[in-house]
């Protein structure tokens, strides 16, 4: 996946409005995105109705894209901020809810998969608040350097990397991870 | 230089690191139509916008037509009232005033249809 040739669909998005060089960056970048999404919210349908979002924030803010950091860099950026939109509305319709007298589940965790599914990474993030989560998916998952999960999370280098530290320290509270099985 | 030494430390990574890559790791999701599911929504949104400003150009003036007639009505009935030498001296004052406004008209029409060509 060459970061040029994702500058080059860029431009010609950005320059023509031409939705099938979109539609190549979408097919290259869906499954990053998504599985990000997914390990933020725990739920497949969820993240990706999250990721559809997210692809049309990119389509409308495509020319913000300066060119200088990777493409899914500034991607997860527009994934990390429609999962927060998303969040803080479903926080308010909880809050309109519980004003008119309905009981509500929320422990302000969005992190939620089926019980009969739960794998070790599932355990191992539901420990994790969702700003550890982001961060620590974007390290280990999608390969982000610190200085490009910085420029996603609108977050210092240093806080990136104490959040980094924060959360393999609960980790290890939480698990013996050399035990792990993949999943 | 203090970048590149920044980089090269964050790539010395120890056990714990690559273990946590390993349990990181996912497999790709295939597409599924995913992709094209987005592009069909970019497409009719694109659509939708195009459609949008003749629409309401439209509906706006069809709202606009009768309370425009009416102003219209009225300004020929009280030009009636008006003595002939004013009507005279606007006309002397500004004698292209009929010109200037239909250019203005053609030009905003011209502008209009250039940029829907465009589209």
């Amino acid at each position: 996946m060459g970061t040029g040739e994702d500058h080059q669909l860029v431009a010609r998005v950005v320059s023509a409005q031409d939705t099938a060089a979109f539609g190549e960056l979408v097919r290259r970048h869906q499954s990053q995105v998504r599985n990000f999404l997914r390990k933020l919210t725990g739920d497949i349908a969820t993240a990706d109705d999250l990721a559809q979002d997210c692809f049309m924030h990119a389509w409308d803010k495509l020319q913000t894209f300066s060119g200088r950091g990777s493409f899914i860099g500034w991607l997860l950026k527009v994934a990390y901020t429609t999962f927060l939109q998303s969040k803080r509305k479903s926080k308010r319709y909880a809050e309109i809810l519980e004003q008119l007298g309905h009981a509500t589940e929320t422990d302000g965790r969005s992190y939620s998969v089926q019980p009969d599914e739960v794998t070790d990474l599932d355990k191992l993030l539901a420990v994790l608040t969702d700003e550890e989560r982001a961060i620590m998916v974007m390290s280990y998952a999608c390969g982000l350097s610190h200085r490009e999960i910085s420029d996603a999370t609108s977050m210092p280098v240093g806080t990136v990397k104490s959040v980094i530290f924060r959360g393999k320290e609960k980790i290890r509270t939480s698990f013996d991870i050399k035990d792990h099985q993949h999943g | 230089m203090t970048s590149k030494i920044i980089n090269m430390a964050e790539r010395i990574k120890d056990a714990e690191d690559r273990l946590l890559e390993s349990i990181f790791a996912s497999t790709p999701i295939a597409d599924d139509g995913f992709s094209a599911t987005v592009v069909r929504r970019v497409r009719r949104g694109l659509w939708l916008r195009r459609l949008a400003v003749p629409v309401a150009a439209l509906i706006g003036g069809v709202i606009a037509f009768k309370p425009l007639a009416g102003v219209v009505t009225a300004v020929i009935s009280l030009s009636s009232l008006l003595p002939q030498e004013m009507l005279n001296a606007t006309t002397t004052l500004i004698p292209q005033a009929q010109t200037i406004v239909l250019g203005a008209m053609l030009l905003v029409a011209f502008m209009l249809g250039l940029r829907s060509l465009e589209e």
